[in-house]
């Protein structure tokens, strides 16, 4: 392979004491590559993508990103994530911070900018996203879609090499939906390596490269967009696609 | 470190020391259950209907909380002297007005906590105003409230220490008692400390074990 | 004003002032120190613990009388140290009050959602970034009405540092009361000014509360 994939999970097992959580997942993302995670709840998905960034510690496998180890003691997990961006479900925005301060801190805490970069840059990714104008707001003053915007922006602060997101519209109401996908959208078709766990699936037909299929921990599909759609080669993930495509 | 450790005289004494353990439980349980009383009546007057009732009773808790208790023990014994009341009820008055306060507050809102639906369905029935509340609206608040007042029975305890000022032979009257005639000063105040301890968390466990009580957490709530 | 009142009233500001330094201290010092030990106990340090946890378990199952006595006679018994009323007094209410903070500011901290803590990690903060920009800044806020019912409940004790000998406050009113006797016009005096600073004082904690509390 001419290049390497930028993320590589290799046999990852991981149990909450005695529970099995995630079973032997292996799984490549290329550059470039916008990889689709689908599934039941409590299939592990969103386990899954926490353990890329060891903001979930897991117990036996490897997980490499860029050829570094994740899981390794040596390694320096501030500076690691700092080239991942994580967009959460339930946003997880600084409430006693304005929009603003909440995408200019880590660049200044965890990357050293200066804070009139980093501000620079906030302003910019906050016009990106279509919320230029509420650089000033709290939290508390946003809806769930435009929270779940400045989420976004303030994971893209850090001029991240891969983007993971945990469920990004499932907490939001019906009509927010779309500005949140149409951002990501815009992302992915830019080139941005995404891992997107998500039950859009009109989302994942648009920019998909990869649909990959969880079901109790374990990955039981890993396809091309495309023969996904048209034929899952499993029965559970057939079944789980006639479910979801039902409405 | 120059001291030397000597337990015995401690020992020596013990029945003062018991005499002491014996008093404060008798002053902290009358305090109590008088607090109680007083607590039932003016929380719930504090989540009465009516404003005047309500308004009466906030009086109520402010007034007396925001006074500390030493004054109020000061209030009884000495502002009050002509009353010619024992120490020990003087110390009671105190507790009870002082404490009745807390527990006002803590009633009035758990009181509060308890549905408003609960009430309705009640009343729709047949019960009574008073049924409903006697019946229904009670029971569940004090499930509610018990960690609260599992915490303010064992800050009571602890405030009774303050009795010993005004004279009332409790547990802290008779460790200044013993350190004046033994001089085992650290050895008093460590075993009456160590006692304190053990009063006031039998008593916590004690009241957890109520049936229905919810298993919260021992921290206290409750400022008192 | 009542005469006898009027007639002491410099003899029963200077101890007014007392109670109000005491208590500054006090407050300064025991949130301070209630901050690290509740954030420290938060993140339940190995080493720490069983000190810290019998640390807190003994201030709060101890009357403060009995731990401003050992602040004054016992421990200075004990290390052979010689010690002030006021000093034994302002240290034994910083190490009372910093107990009970610290479980407070402990329970705020648990209260802010795990959440918030993932997502500063993952923007590649470290834990301890994550908790002085992120947690801690929450968690203070939410607990503000905590903290004040706290510290007015210390305003309150500094009357217990008049048995030993401090002269604050109350000590103050009741040496004038034993030159005057008369003790109803006080007492009655110093209840009604104890209730006007503790209401002053629980209110402007209200305040703070309405303006910086945040709402998730």
């Amino acid at each position: 392979m001419t290049n390497p994939p930028i993320i590589a999970l290799e046999k990852v097992s991981k149990s909450y004491g005695t529970s099995p959580v995630l079973r032997d997942c292996s799984l490549t993302v290329a550059r470039g590559e916008v990889v689709v995670i689908c599934g039941p709840s409590g299939s592990g998905k969103s386990t899954l993508i926490k353990c890329i960034n060891a903001l979930e510690p897991y117990q036996s496998g490897s997980i490499r990103f860029d050829g570094v180890e994740v899981g390794a003691k040596s390694t320096n997990l501030p500076k690691l994530r700092t080239r991942i961006g994580m967009v959460f479900q339930h946003f997880e925005l600084y409430p006693h911070m304005s929009a603003l301060d909440n995408i200019m801190l880590a660049q200044v805490h965890a990357l050293g900018r200066s804070r009139s970069d980093a501000k620079t840059r906030a302003e910019a990714l906050l016009a990106r996203v279509g919320l230029a104008d509420k650089a000033d707001a709290f939290p508390l003053n946003l809806s769930g879609g435009q929270q779940q915007r400045v989420a976004i922006a303030r994971a893209l602060a850090l001029d991240p090499e891969v983007m993971l997101f945990d469920e990004p519209t499932s907490a939001l109401d019906p009509e927010m939906i779309s500005d949140v996908l149409d951002v990501m959208v815009a992302l992915a078709t830019g080139g941005m390596t995404m891992l997107v766990v998500t039950h859009e699936m009109g989302f994942a037909r648009r920019v998909a490269d990869r649909i990959v299929f969880m079901d109790h921990g374990e990955i039981v599909e890993d396809t091309p967009k495309a023969a996904f759609f048209t034929a899952p080669k499993t029965k559970r993930a057939q079944e789980f696609l006639g479910k979801i495509l039902a409405h | 470190m120059q001291y030397h450790f000597d337990f015995a005289p401690i020992w020596a004494n013990r029945d003062l020391i018991l005499d002491g353990l014996l008093t404060t439980m008798a002053l902290s349980a009358l305090g109590l259950i008088l607090a109680l009383i007083v607590g039932v009546i003016v929380g719930t007057a504090g989540a009465a209907q009516s404003r005047a009732l309500r308004i009466a009773a906030a009086t109520y808790v402010e007034v007396m909380r925001n006074i500390p208790l030493l004054v109020h023990m000061y209030a009884w014994y000495v502002g009050l002297a002509f009353l010619r009341l024992p120490p020990f009820w003087c110390a009671t008055a105190a507790l009870t007005l002082y404490s009745g306060a807390y527990v006002a507050e803590t009633i009035r809102a758990g009181l509060g906590a308890v549905p408003r639906g609960q009430n309705l369905a009640a009343l729709a029935t047949g019960l009574t105003r008073l049924q409903a509340l006697r019946l229904v609206i009670y029971p569940q608040a004090l499930r509610i409230v018990t960690p609260s007042l599992a915490s303010l029975a064992s800050q009571l305890i602890k405030d009774s220490s303050l009795a010993s000022v005004i004279t009332v032979a409790e547990l802290t009257y008779e460790a200044s008692a013993i350190e004046g005639q033994t001089f085992r000063t650290f050895e008093v105040y460590i075993t009456i400390s160590a006692l304190y301890l053990a009063l006031v968390t039998l008593v916590t466990f004690g009241l957890m074990l109520i049936p229905g009580a919810r298993a919260q957490g021992v921290q206290g709530f409750g400022d008192a | 004003m009542p005469e006898v009142v009027l007639k002491n009233l410099p003899f029963l500001l200077a101890g007014l002032r007392v109670t109000a330094e005491i208590a500054a201290l006090s407050i300064v010092g025991g949130t301070v120190l209630g901050l690290a030990i509740g954030t420290l106990r938060y993140l339940r340090v190995p080493l720490l613990a069983p000190a810290l946890d019998l640390y807190v378990a003994f201030i709060r199952g101890t009357p403060l009388l009995m731990v401003l006595f050992i602040c004054y006679f016992a421990l200075p018994a004990l290390l052979g140290y010689k010690t002030s009323a006021y000093s034994a007094a302002a240290f034994g209410f910083i190490a009372f009050i910093a107990a009970y903070l610290a479980e407070d500011i402990r329970a705020g901290l648990r209260s802010v959602k795990p959440g918030l803590m993932q997502a500063a990690l993952a923007t590649g903060l470290t834990r301890a970034q994550a908790l002085r920009l992120v947690i801690v800044p929450i968690a203070l806020r939410n607990v503000i009405p905590t903290l004040f019912s706290q510290y007015v409940r210390l305003l309150k004790f500094t009357s217990v540092a008049s048995v030993i000998g401090v002269n604050e406050f109350t000590g103050s009113a009741m040496l004038v009361n034993g030159r005057e006797f008369a003790p109803i016009t006080i007492i009655g005096f110093i209840a009604l000014t104890y209730l006007a600073i503790c209401f002053l004082l629980s209110a402007a904690g209200r305040v703070l509360y309405a303006r910086l509390a945040v709402r998730t």
